[in-house]
């Protein structure tokens, strides 16, 4: 540093104070801190509610609705089917977010393990949901023309049925996720000479739909060459619903006659309750920035009017305005800035901590903070670098 | 570049001047480069206030002082901030220092502005005028005279040409005067600068060429 700015430091910024300094500066952080980590929480949570980061989504709930059978409809099989038309009604309906169908196989399926007296059979029913849906995906979860091996997603609740009533009272031995997944059966496919046989691998269980489901591919493949029948009559659909409480979309269940676990609908309203908590922080964050914005200008301001005198006469010995501007700015931008940064770093930090601690919870975040933080970043060093460079220019005209 | 006043009154003395003859109020005043003017002021005729307006610190006067062809009362702060550093140099009666920072300190912030005295010759003038032992002193604990040979030093310590005084040697012995306007007109003399020096009573500090009643 030149002795001239030396002298300059001297003159017009010691009367700011390094604790006053150290003070206006550590508000600064913190203001910047909060408001990151209130828009990383809102942008982290917007995305874990919406389900756009992994399979599961916290904030909406999955339903599968299918239409009621009733007395006047038994004799009708195809009293349940849902057609297009009614998924596109019901995809508009109140609080859905998403539909899809359930396409179950329309062709008969056996399975079978082992030979002799320890040997199991049985008649069985398989399903495809669209991978959207799907609470997990297996690594293996493809199939396509050719493949003799067909991946399967069990529901969890049928294992649990087995281990807790049916294993117990029938004196089998019970089965652990890892045993079930470890043994392949046999799938037998169609009747007469369109019967093939597959072998089946349980690849994962699922807790969102109770079925037994196999890839999409597979389920239009079998239905296309092992069904008898044609048409492929689609019963159950699946939805993403934001809300299942709201009496709007009840209403709508209830008048189109569908129905669903009843059980779920008064799923608690947690979404909103998230949503609520995250725009409170946010609106506390942005006040608690506004704040800090304040009293780092306030301090420049201060020191300003402490270093009045000097202001006068350095003009006075002919130091230009824009001289002394470009002096206090260079000053305080970068502290500012600095601020910013930190607050930044800091915000990273905790973003990659909280994504290591969800992780745990099966909970994928991105480890470095997205869009709308950077965007709040900018937003923040331009409203400040503003806010200082009107502060000096002002107290410069006074 | 030459300076003109043209019906110059500063408005808080207008009633008082308007009973009395004066050379400068009211009248056309034109100072050339290379040209010496003293402007002799009894109390309360305005002196300080002339040097002022003419330095662009006060607005408060009717009329118009133009530097070439620049109205003082239409500049721009960055114009009069050029004109302050290159063009019009001034010795406060006040002498106006920096009272925290040192002699040196005091020196240097003006001489850097524009770096067109070395720092030896700073020095030098310090020595030649006899405050070179103040060098590290704070200016708040200079007597009066040093003070104002310091004063006298930082008008020095930039290209001019024009220097305004208001009585710079009010705080100075006989010696000391001599030796301050010796080092004043031969620097003066360098930059063939116009001075224009206000004082209460007639002096000889300078060989002037026209001397005018305020």
């Amino acid at each position: 540093m030149s002795e001239a700015k030396g002298i300059l430091k001297k003159l017009l910024l010691r009367g700011g104070g390094k604790s006053r300094l150290a003070g206006a500066w550590i508000t600064l952080v913190a203001g910047c801190l909060l408001l990151f980590v209130s828009v990383e929480l809102w942008s982290t949570f917007r995305d874990i509610l919406d389900g756009r980061r992994s399979q599961d989504s916290l904030g909406s709930t999955f339903l599968t609705i299918s239409k009621k059978v009733e007395d006047a409809s038994m004799a009708d099989k195809n009293a349940t089917t849902i057609s297009d038309q009614e998924l596109t009604t019901i995809t508009r309906a109140p609080q859905v977010q998403d539909a899809g169908k359930l396409t179950p196989a329309n062709f008969k399926v056996a399975a079978s393990l082992g030979y002799g007296p320890m040997s199991f059979y049985t008649l069985l029913f398989l399903e495809a949901a669209p991978d959207r849906f799907m609470d997990q995906i297996p690594g293996r979860w493809n199939w396509k023309e050719g493949d003799r091996t067909i991946p399967i997603i069990l529901s969890r609740d049928f294992l649990n049925m087995y281990n807790y009533i049916f294993a117990p009272s029938q004196g089998l031995p019970l089965l652990s996720e890892e045993s079930v997944k470890a043994l392949g059966f046999t799938l037998t496919m169609g009747e007469g000479p369109m019967q093939q046989e597959y072998q089946a691998q349980v690849e994962g269980f699922s807790d969102r739909i109770s079925s037994v489901l196999v890839p999409q591919s597979f389920i239009d493949y079998g239905n296309r060459h092992f069904s008898s029948n044609g048409t492929v009559h689609v019963s159950r659909l699946i939805l993403k619903v934001k809300d299942p409480s709201d009496k709007a979309f009840t209403g709508f269940l209830s008048d189109h006659h569908y129905t669903t676990n009843a059980e779920q609908l008064r799923f608690s309203k947690m979404r909103s309750v998230v949503e609520a908590v995250s725009a409170g922080t946010g609106v506390i964050a942005l006040l608690l920035m506004f704040v800090s914005g304040l009293v780092f200008v306030l301090f420049i301001e201060l020191t300003m009017a402490k270093a009045q005198e000097s202001v006068r006469l350095l003009l006075q010995l002919g130091y230009s305005p824009a001289q002394l501007r470009l002096f206090l700015t260079r000053r305080y931008v970068p502290l500012m800035l600095s601020a910013v940064t930190l607050s930044l770093i800091l915000t990273v930090l905790l973003k990659s901590l909280a994504a290591q601690r969800l992780k745990s919870l099966q909970l994928e975040i991105d480890l470095f903070p997205g869009l709308y933080v950077w965007i709040a970043v900018a937003l923040s060093c331009l409203l400040l670098l503003w806010q200082t460079i009107r502060s000096i220019s002002r107290s410069l005209k006074q | 570049m030459k300076l003109r006043t043209s019906g110059l009154v500063p408005i808080p003395l207008k009633d008082r001047l308007s009973a009395r003859q004066s050379d400068i109020w009211s009248q056309s005043l034109e100072l050339e480069k290379g040209r010496y003017l003293s402007v002799l002021a009894p109390s309360g005729t305005g002196k300080t206030t002339l040097i002022q307006s003419l330095y662009g610190i006060r607005r408060d006067y009717e009329g118009a002082i133009f530097w070439g062809d620049q109205n003082l009362r239409t500049v721009t702060e960055e114009e009069l901030a050029h004109l302050r550093s290159t063009q019009i140099s001034i010795i406060f009666q006040d002498m106006r220092l920096f009272p925290d920072c040192t002699a040196w300190e005091n020196l240097e912030i003006k001489r850097s502005l524009t770096n067109t005295v070395s720092p030896e010759q700073v020095s030098e003038w310090m020595l030649q005028l006899g405050i070179a032992d103040k060098k590290n002193a704070p200016a708040a604990q200079m007597s009066y005279g040093e003070q104002q040979r310091l004063s006298i030093i930082r008008a020095l310590l930039q290209p001019f040409s024009f220097l305004l005084m208001d009585e710079p040697f009010s705080h100075l012995d006989k010696r000391n005067t001599r030796i301050a306007s010796g080092l004043i007109l031969s620097v003066v003399q360098q930059h063939n600068a116009a001075l224009l020096l206000a004082d209460l009573d007639e002096n000889d500090f300078f060989p002037y060429h026209q001397t005018l009643q305020l």
